[in-house]
């Protein structure tokens, strides 16, 4: 089965940065894909070259084996596109505004397909409003209808819930994962690490365009992923932690009231009769499970 | 080539410029009204004939001309650059229209709106100096012409532009000039020496002259020149907006 996305060696350099320094990366048709990084690390402009917003400076980028600049409207017919920046026409409303997107896509008139996406994405009531009138969540979920009223293969989503409310959010996840029971592919960028854990059948991390790690969720979480006790303490320690604390891995922060401990299954009785034996009271403790959150800011050296 | 994605794209471009008609429709007919007033009324009593015209009717194909060519120009330019302002222009360059598609689309949307306006302001004059028209072919073939010229150009200024100012430079420091010194409301021979002649190198005379010999049936320059000037400007329009986004220039970083 031919790729869904596919780009080699792609770089982008703009007078004053090198935005993307040779990625390579091959999504598999039916995926949901996410694509991870600190602000600036290159996500948008990738998607944007795929998408034939931007032409790259060197490398390649296919849709379904159509190359993005040699046959950019094959590689066009195949996407949908939810770009970062919200737009929108103060002109006409959220049902015109579908409509041209159907025709600009070569598509007949749909009013049952227009309603179907409306209703998806909880627009019916606003379809025939101004689109000034839109709340930014509003806008942004128009986005989103247009740019999967179409029916594209493939579906890039950038920043597709931000601004978007918790209980949208979650109505949203469900219809991605619709949608890709139907087939489609889906490529999002997000800065909720919850939301690619929760969807991603595997995440791209970038950083200063550079792909530096590319897994399912659960490998990431296994390979970086830590458990950890934090432990607060009623009053700081002055002295060294014991021997065996240290031995444990235990880290004691500046204040000397916050203790770290990774944990690994069996030691945690250890730790807490040594915690426990310490001068100073334990006031509060919690757990950390592993979450992408943690293996993200490990990658990329603490900068979300 | 996407048929149906030009049509709908002509088709909101219709629909942009018909739902403010306030804007788009009658204020150029209350400006040209208010033309034909002051220079043909009020002033033109001065000169009685030019070319054995009457001057009030001699001014009617100059300031048709003057609507078809500011609202050609205006049409596709304010639309682009909103487009480029608003950020929607990334809905047509992801869409799979080819560079024929949206050109076609756009100028278009620039000649129905310029050939609407223009007959406006026809019929506005008419009223006062007659319905006939000399050379209905003459006519037609120039005022598309100019459209298509003016709603090129207008285009490639908005794709060009980053700023409103830039956006106004052209028409109000070149076009408007060019159409007022274009013999609308004057003939090039009653102009002395140094002027007759540099109005000669006025691309936008030969327009005027142009669709005046359709109306009147007599003009200061033969049709045929005008053709091959207007003619000579629509292809040059047409390959640099061609060029412009064939390449991406300034829409596709
Ligand atoms: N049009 C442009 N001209 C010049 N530099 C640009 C342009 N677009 C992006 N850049 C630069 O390229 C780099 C990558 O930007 P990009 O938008 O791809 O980041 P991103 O990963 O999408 O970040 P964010 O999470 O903030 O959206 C940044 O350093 C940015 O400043
Ligand atoms: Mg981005």
């Amino acid at each position: 089965m031919p790729a869904a996305v596919e780009t080699e060696e792609l770089t982008k350099r703009y007078p004053k940065v090198e935005a993307l320094r040779g990625v390579s990366l091959r999504i598999e048709q039916g995926e949901i894909f996410a694509l991870l990084g600190p602000n600036g690390a290159g996500k948008t402009t990738w998607i944007s070259i795929v998408c034939g917003l931007t032409r790259a400076s060197s490398g390649h980028a296919r849709v379904l084996e159509h190359d993005v600049a040699r046959a950019p409207l094959d590689a066009r017919r195949q996407l949908g596109l939810v770009p970062q920046e919200i737009n929108f026409d103060p002109f006409f409303t959220p049902r015109e505004v579908l409509r041209f997107q159907l025709g600009y896509y070569g598509l007949p008139p749909d009013e049952a397909r227009i309603d179907e996406v409306l209703f998806a994405l909880t627009l019916a009531d606003k379809a025939d409003v101004n689109a000034r009138e839109l709340s930014g969540g509003m806008k942004r979920r128009l986005l989103i209808a247009k740019a999967l009223v179409h029916r594209p293969r493939v579906v890039f989503l950038d920043e597709p819930t931000a601004g978007v409310d918790v209980t949208l959010r979650r109505e949203l996840w469900a219809y991605v994962r619709t949608l890709r029971a139907g087939g489609t592919t889906i490529v999002l960028t997000t800065h909720y690490l919850e939301e690619a854990e929760e969807l991603a059948d595997r995440v791209a991390v970038i950083d200063h365009g550079r792909l530096i790690s590319l897994d399912r969720p659960s490998a990431l979480l296994a390979s970086h992923g830590r458990r950890q006790v934090l432990f607060t303490l009623g009053a700081p320690i002055d002295r060294a932690l014991p021997e065996k604390l240290a031995a444990l891995g235990v880290t004691v922060d500046a204040s000397g009231t916050q203790l770290t401990c990774p944990l690994r299954a069996s030691d945690l009785s250890t730790v807490l009769a040594e915690v426990a034996a310490l001068p100073a009271p334990i006031v509060d403790m919690r757990t950390e499970q592993p979450s992408l959150e943690q293996v993200f800011l490990t990658l990329t050296g603490g900068r979300a | 080539m996407n048929p149906i994605g030009r049509r709908t794209l002509l088709k909101k471009e219709i629909h942009r410029f018909l739902r403010v008609p306030g804007q788009t429709l009658a204020q150029p007919v209350v400006t040209t009204s208010l033309y034909f007033l002051v220079f043909g009324f009020a002033l033109g009593g001065s000169v009685r004939e030019i070319d054995g015209v009457s001057y009030i009717r001699f001014i009617v194909p100059g300031l048709i001309m003057l609507a078809i060519i500011q609202n050609a120009f205006l049409n596709t330019s304010s639309s682009m650059f909103m487009m480029k302002v608003q950020g929607t222009v990334v809905d047509l360059l992801v869409a799979p229209l080819g560079t024929a598609d949206l050109l076609i689309a756009f100028i278009t949307a620039a000649v129905c709106r310029g050939l609407l306006v223009g007959s406006i302001v026809w019929l506005v004059a008419a009223v006062f100096t007659g319905f006939s028209i000399a050379h209905l072919g003459w006519v037609l073939v120039f005022a598309t012409l100019v459209g298509i010229t003016f709603g090129l150009f207008g285009l490639a200024l908005a794709i060009w532009s980053d700023k409103f100012e830039q956006l106004n430079l052209i028409p109000t420091f070149v076009i408007t000039p060019l159409t007022f010194l274009g013999g609308v409301f004057y003939s090039v021979s009653m102009l002395p020496k140094p002027w007759s002649t540099l109005t000669l190198a006025n691309p936008i005379l030969y327009m005027v002259e142009g669709l005046r010999y359709g109306l009147l049936g007599t003009a200061g320059s033969p049709p045929l020149v005008g053709l091959i000037v207007t003619g000579g400007f629509a292809i040059a329009a047409f390959a640099l907006t061609w060029w412009m986004l064939a390449t991406g220039y300034k829409l596709r970083s």
